[in-house]
């Protein structure tokens, strides 16, 4: 039931912008009907689609989970796109090195180098956090534009860039064995893109919820996040905490940047598009809880996807999508008047849930 | 009407005429009745307390007279005319003015812009001139010392509460109601308080004081009215009244305001403490080489004028504060280079002086709040994965214990009442059966029952062998509690004497820095010695501030 009453500030944000956008397509001479209907088909309206979405929603996921693990602890990880860099960047040097192991083994050593490549970068602003104060908001920040500009490095004329490049700024194939297996059946959709990934992502959010819930250092985490100094006062070392919650966020965002690369079998220079920036609305929509951020995360990529169909049969500009991006997150960033709205129509005990 | 009664003399009572009635008062919460049928008759020109305990109703008796809130049912009269007061323009109308507990100024503007703000003098351009000199005179006229030009941030609090009551001096105010004013202020801002309170009497007007601290009432007020679960409790005299009397209404049964404690059974050493030295916030030295020692089964109290090194001393032994020089010894082991839960581990214990900043986590729960220090050790912890029927199993036996309310283990901690959140921190404090315990101030801001619970809970730990260290700068508990008293000054122990041998004025002077060789102490210092005396410590800090508690990042 509490759960419940969690989700209700978002889904009505989602209804509120849902309306407001149709306010937007009708001033702009649209019919907001047919947008929301080529939009909804083209997110949700075949075997493809469905994949599609889920393979856009996958990388907000995984990153809004970073975005949200170090919100616990009291930490804005707004870096996490670089941590995102890291671990794509990582996963690849290790499937590209390693060419000639077997899958399994492959796999699991990549996805290994992705969570610790993203989680070293995270915790590198976590540790200066706790040495010196600085300022995580910065330093996570500017790790970012470090990991990126890195990328460009390796990908355009450094290590990473293979011999027959053509000055295509990519890195050599992900050997084939290192996929991930491919788990929509062919006859439901052939070479349907959609992989183990999904499953990966689920077990994250199961990770990400055992840690914070049911165990000590999840309670550690919390506490030093809600009230530092009573933290300290019950002899939780805060530094060290903050540090871990970072590491383990940047974990999340590694595995976040891997996944994409995965899909594409190939890491492509500047192949993300702001995952780790759209993520911290996916957190903020989620409330930071396990469900919420992967229910957020499949709206948002829905959105995303469906966006591309309803350019094209609609006619109506994909930017119609960013602003009802905009307008959820700015209605679950308004939850005063959402309450009040609940209030006004009577529904006292709503509103005082949505609270 | 001229009024020639001594600003520092106990008024006299100078007519029985009531200016102010509140008749058959009636206001429920949906099925909490927070007043039922209150009267309350203030009379002309007296100093009228309204006490009772956290949520007897003093505050929605005190916002319905303000019009912040409208009764259920019940008249308001107001010197013999019955006024109806929908809002607080309708009562600023009616003379009534409100000292609320969090001020409401504009800290970047002078005291006189705060005071004239909303009827500033002038036309279209304000006059400043005409408010600094209005502003003087009213502070002259009423004893109010601040510079009308001063900008607010910059004062101390005890005078911010000034230019609060110089603003509804201002509007004509002739009832006053201050809410718990001294919950903000240092023991000598409470005296100059009431000199103030007095002066203001004096020069004509009437003077509604709620609280719940007995001293005060005994010291100020007139009259009493008693309140107790939302109901009248008594009215009383205050010079024909105790403060046991006030105490038995406020409770509703017979309250123990002094502790009644057996002879000490004094065991081995379990805390020395040996030429310690610490910094303050501002690295200075505020610790400057104390020696103590706290036994099996004494409690040993810290008497001291606030700011005298007595929170540093609570967080140097707790380990939340590095040591620079000394030795701290816990049961025979040197840990003062331990952190903090190393210390806990060895059975060190600590109730911290705020309970809000530091002693809970407000939006965790009750049942997470009383397993905060051990949240990592079995059997909350096992195997890296938390307990939670040990867990809970724990928070219902401790909340059964303590009668902890409500009884409801999921509750956030912010919920609760100051007395209750105490009781959750002792009871946890007390759980993992620790050797020494540091209480510092145990009992700050809460009401009599609640206080009387804790004093009982540290002097049964004692009676079971527990070494106390109290730190409180409360004297009256000092000495209730105490097996010896330990008088701290400048960051130092002057004096430790046995507490029956203790003599409270030689207390107070060592307290303000005066020694037996060092010929007297100044006026000043005698005078805050006084103070400390007279009155509580400055209450519990304003509540954390607004917010999300959940978005609240480490500073």
């Amino acid at each position: 039931m509490r759960m419940l009453a969690a989700g209700i500030t978002p889904v009505l944000a989602v209804v509120l912008a849902i309306i407001v956008g149709g306010i937007v397509v009708l001033a702009s001479g649209s019919n907001p009907i047919t947008a929301y209907e080529s939009m909804l088909v083209g997110a949700v309206g075949s075997p493809f689609d469905i994949s599609e979405t889920f393979i856009s929603s996958i990388p907000l996921i995984l990153a809004a989970y970073a975005v949200s693990f170090a919100f616990r602890s009291g930490l804005f990880n707004i870096g996490a796109e670089g941590q995102l860099y890291m671990g794509a960047i990582a996963a690849t040097w290790v499937a590209t090195t390693l060419s000639d192991w077997p899958g399994l083994p492959l796999i699991i050593v990549c996805i290994v180098a992705a969570m610790a490549a993203g989680g070293a970068w995270a915790g590198i602003a976590g540790w200066l956090k706790a040495k010196t104060g600085a300022h995580e908001v910065i330093t996570t920040m500017m790790l970012s534009y470090v990991a990126i500009d890195i990328s460009h490095w390796l990908l355009e004329a450094g290590p990473m860039t293979p011999a027959n490049a053509f000055g295509t700024p990519e890195s050599g194939p992900i050997p084939p064995q290192a996929a991930f297996p491919v788990i929509l059946p062919s006859w439901i959709l052939p070479n349907a893109r959609l992989n183990a990934s999904l499953f990966l992502t689920i077990l994250a959010g199961l990770v990400f919820a055992w840690i914070l819930w049911r165990t000590p250092l999840g309670y550690e985490i919390r506490a030093v996040g809600l009230n530092a100094k009573a933290a300290a006062y019950g002899g939780i070392n805060v530094a060290r905490r903050l540090v871990i919650a970072m590491v383990i966020a940047g974990a999340f965002a590694g595995l976040a940047g891997m996944v994409p690369v995965w899909v594409q079998m190939r890491l492509y220079d500047s192949f993300s598009p702001g995952y780790g920036y759209e993520a911290i609305a996916v957190a903020l929509v989620g409330k930071n809880s396990a469900v919420g951020i992967f229910l957020a995360g499949l709206l948002y990529g829905a959105m995303i996807h469906g966006a591309v169909a309803m350019q094209a049969n609609a006619n109506i500009s994909g930017f119609l999508v960013q602003i009802l991006q905009a307008l959820v997150l700015f209605f679950v960033g308004a939850e005063v008047l959402i309450r009040w709205f609940l209030r006004r129509g009577g529904f006292r005990a709503l509103a005082e849930a949505a609270s | 009407m001229t009024a020639l009664v001594s600003p520092t003399a106990p008024a006299t009572i100078p007519s029985a005429t009531p200016y102010l009635q509140m008749r058959g008062i009636t206001k429920a919460f949906g099925t909490l009745l927070a007043n039922d049928h209150v009267d309350l008759t203030v009379r002309d020109r007296e100093i009228h307390a309204v006490v009772g305990e956290n949520g007897a109703g003093k505050t929605t008796l005190m916002n319905i007279l303000y019009g912040l809130i409208h009764p259920d049912s019940g008249d308001i009269v107001i010197d013999g005319s019955p006024v109806r007061i929908r809002g607080p323009r309708d009562a600023i109308a009616a003379g009534i003015g409100m000292v609320h507990q969090h001020f409401q100024l504009v800290p970047v503007m002078t005291v006189a812009e705060n005071v004239v703000l909303g009827q500033e003098p002038g036309g279209v351009v304000i006059d400043r001139r005409a408010a600094v000199r209005q502003v003087g005179e009213l502070s002259e006229r009423f004893g109010l010392v601040v510079d009308p030009t001063a900008r607010v941030e910059t004062l101390p609090v005890g005078v911010q509460q000034r230019v609060e009551l110089l603003k509804i001096l201002y509007r004509g105010s002739r009832l006053l109601v201050f809410d718990e004013p001294t919950a903000v202020l240092t023991p000598q801002e409470t005296d100059e308080l009431f000199e103030i309170l007095r002066g203001l009497v004096a020069g004509g007007k009437t003077v509604i004081l709620i609280t719940h601290k007995l001293n005060e009432v005994m010291a100020i007020s007139e009259r009493v009215t008693v309140l107790r679960q939302g109901r009248n409790a008594g009215e009383l005299e205050t010079a024909k009244t105790s403060p046991a009397e006030i105490a038995r209404a406020m409770v509703g049964r017979e309250v123990l305001l002094r502790v009644e404690r057996d002879e000490p059974h004094i065991g081995e050493e379990r805390l020395r403490l040996d030429g310690l030295k610490a910094n303050s916030d501002r690295q200075l030295p505020a610790l400057d080489g104390i020696d103590l020692t706290v036994r099996s089964g004494e409690i040993v109290g810290i008497a001291g004028v606030s700011g005298n090194g007595q929170l540093e001393l609570a967080e140097v032994i707790a380990g939340l504060r590095p040591v620079t020089d000394g030795h701290v010894f816990l049961g025979g082991e040197d840990v003062a280079h331990q952190a903090t839960a190393e210390r806990r581990v060895h059975g060190l214990a600590y109730i911290p002086e705020d309970r809000q900043a530091r002693g809970l986590v407000l939006p965790f729960d009750v049942k997470d709040n009383l397993i905060l220090g051990s949240q990592s050790r079995p059997p909350f912890a096992q195997r890296g994965q938390r307990n939670s029927e040990a867990v809970e199993e724990r928070a219902r036996e401790l909340i059964r214990r303590y009668d902890i309310r409500p009884p409801d283990p999921e509750a956030p901690a912010e919920s609760l009442s100051g007395g209750n959140q105490q009781k959750v921190v002792v009871a946890r404090e007390l759980a993992e059966n620790p050797k020494v315990l540091v209480a510092a101030e145990p009992a700050r801001g809460l009401d009599v029952g609640a206080t009387e619970f804790i004093h009982r809970q540290l002097i049964e730990q004692r009676d079971h062998g527990l070494a106390i260290l109290l730190i409180s700068s409360e004297l009256d508990e000092i000495f209730s509690l105490s097996d010896s008293i330990a008088v701290i000054y400048r960051g130092r122990i002057v004096e430790v004497v046995p507490s029956a041998a203790a003599d409270r004025e030689r207390i107070g002077l060592l307290m303000a820095g005066g020694t037996i060789e060092g010929g007297t102490p100044s006026a000043s210092q005698v005078a805050q010695a006084a103070a400390s005396l007279a009155t509580e410590p400055p209450g519990t800090p304003p509540p954390r501030e607004a917010g999300s508690p959940g978005q609240a990042g480490p500073q």
